[in-house]
């Protein structure tokens, strides 16, 4: 079972620039957290803070079920020089294990790796250099990484970006099968339409929190615009829509 | 070291290895190489993954004011180590520590140290020029493998113990930490600690070097075996085997050809030469192959 996580105030600011103020919510256990939003409106800062990458005011306390369980995490983008001749298969083993890569690749590591590979349709190109791929190949191995220790908590930024339909469609199944596991997973997602059939719960962030709630109920075409819309919201503004949600869900 | 002494020599009077072996120093030159040359290859790997070429370069130049610290303070000039530690690993630390905390971008940062310590270096060989023989100290800049001692020997073989041990365990983690650091930090690694590990552990193996390839090349020998391997390899394990073994060819071949050909030739730029024209035969191997 994956942990529920709570927010409680949170806010980050660099220098004179605040990039997230107050943000107060619960993401519950074992469900699919959609972040949306407007470019520039502090997804990615908002996930960075929950995994205790960046420095942060607030509160935020992920909620293990039993012991701490594993993390996995997709970042946004990594950086893979095309001329360094780290492949694939080696990027997934240094993920795994200490053993160093210029040892005799350890069989269970390696079948372990190809394991992993394989669910998200990247197998066959164990062996080519991660500066070859494209970049929604690289986010595939990239996922494949995350994947590793059978993580009950998955942090995905933008996972799908670049991504091919048969790239998408490993996502989705993966992400659908993960929640059947009662897995928690967090996903920072731009696209609304993949973010309908995912039916998770969707957090819109834009410096504040916008809107929390079901994808059918946050999603409506009639909201869409204001939602994404790059003109930061207020902080007055989300006590009042807030409001509006706690009183909806009373009734 | 006397049994490996003598019968080298045994060697060489038998007719069976060149006269060269018969000298007690070209024995210890070609140990200390056989030492060093696989550490620096395997280093070099990761110096070109992390980007830090121009990084060992600037910490191979700071020895120069290390040593004249070195001299200055009391040590003997043809050995002056305590000062040269001291020096080259506060300057790599100093460097990296505010490389963290600055927005000046890693190159010019670098570029601005390495000017500072060149320029502090050579103010102080003035006055160590002096006290010493100022031709000593090209032994120290460019190598001289008329110089090594058993002592030499025995810091150079606790050294590369100390960072072979230390790659072995960490080698997986200082690559995914120059990769990925937010990877590596949800992993739960100290990405700081790799990062200040590798940084010392460059600076040492720079210090260990200094007699045989002098404290000016050794970043070339980081450097270029990696470069070079780079061209040829399609995984990281070979790219780190084959740097490994063109770097101990380049000491190898750098040592034992000057005496050899009795060209007078310091043995740092004689190793730097022949690591460089293995990579220049592969660069052109490459040219040609990728045109016809």
């Amino acid at each position: 079972m994956g942990p529920s996580i709570s927010l409680n105030n949170v806010s980050l600011c660099y220098e004179n620039n605040c990039i997230l103020t107050g943000i107060s919510t619960q993401l519950e256990a074992g469900q699919c957290h959609v972040i949306m939003g407007p470019n520039g409106g502090g997804k990615t800062s908002l996930l960075r803070s929950i995994l205790g990458l960046t420095p942060f005011n607030g509160e935020i306390n992920i909620h293990w079920s039993s012991s701490k369980g594993k993390v996995g995490y997709v970042p946004q983008k990594a950086t893979f020089e095309p001329s360094l001749p780290l492949t694939v298969l080696d990027f997934i083993l240094l993920n795994q294990s200490r053993y160093p890569l210029f040892f005799k690749t350890n069989k269970k590591h390696k079948e372990n790796a190809i394991e992993q590979l394989k669910r998200v349709g990247m197998a066959d190109r164990a062996l080519l250099r991660m500066g070859q791929l494209s970049g929604g190949e690289q986010q595939r191995v990239l996922f494949a990484q995350a994947l590793l220790d059978d993580p009950d908590l998955l942090i995905l930024d933008e996972p799908t970006n670049g991504m091919d339909d048969q790239g998408v469609r490993y996502f989705e199944s993966l992400i659908t099968e993960f929640v059947g596991e009662k897995k928690t997973i967090v996903v920072v997602h731009h696209d609304i339409s993949a973010v309908r059939r995912l039916d998770a719960q969707v957090h819109v962030v834009n410096g504040i929190l916008i809107e929390s709630g079901r994808a059918s109920e946050v999603l409506k075409a009639e909201k869409i615009e204001q939602l994404f819309s790059h003109y930061r919201h207020a902080p007055t503004q989300q006590t009042k829509i807030h409001s509006v949600n706690r009183k909806s869900e009373a009734a | 070291m006397d049994f490996l002494r003598l019968w080298a020599s045994q060697g060489a009077q038998a007719g069976w290895l060149s006269e060269s072996f018969s000298y007690a120093f070209m024995v210890n030159a070609l140990v200390a190489a056989l030492l060093l040359g696989p550490l620096l290859g395997g280093l070099g790997t990761l110096v070109i993954a992390k980007r830090l070429a121009f990084f060992s370069e600037a910490v191979g130049h700071a020895a120069l004011t290390g040593i004249a610290i070195g001299v200055l303070l009391g040590e003997p000039p043809e050995n002056p180590i305590i000062g040269l530690f001291c020096f080259c690993m506060l300057f790599a630390l100093i460097l990296h520590f505010v490389r963290n905390r600055t927005a000046v971008p890693y190159d010019t940062l670098v570029g601005v140290f390495l000017a500072v310590a060149l320029a502090g270096g050579a103010a102080l060989l003035m006055y160590v020029a002096r006290k010493i023989n100022i031709h000593m100290l090209e032994n120290v800049l460019f190598g001289s493998i008329l110089t090594i001692t058993d002592f030499d020997l025995l810091v150079l073989a606790l050294s590369c113990a100390l960072i072979v041990l230390g790659l072995i365990f960490t080698f997986n983690r200082i690559l995914l930490a120059s990769i990925s650091p937010d990877i590596a930090r949800v992993r739960g690694h100290n990405t700081h600690f790799y990062d200040y590990l590798f940084v010392m552990m460059i600076t040492l193996v720079t210090i260990a070097a200094v007699k045989i390839v002098g404290a000016v090349l050794v970043g070339a020998l980081l450097l270029i075996p990696g470069a070079t391997a780079r061209l040829l390899t399609k995984s990281m394990g070979s790219f780190v085997l084959l740097s490994s073994l063109l770097a101990t060819l380049s000491c190898l071949i750098g040592t034992l050809l000057p005496m050899e050909l009795q060209l007078p030739i310091p043995s740092g730029a004689s190793i730097i030469l022949v690591a460089a024209s293995f990579f220049v035969v592969t660069t052109i191997f490459r040219i040609v192959g990728r045109n016809s």
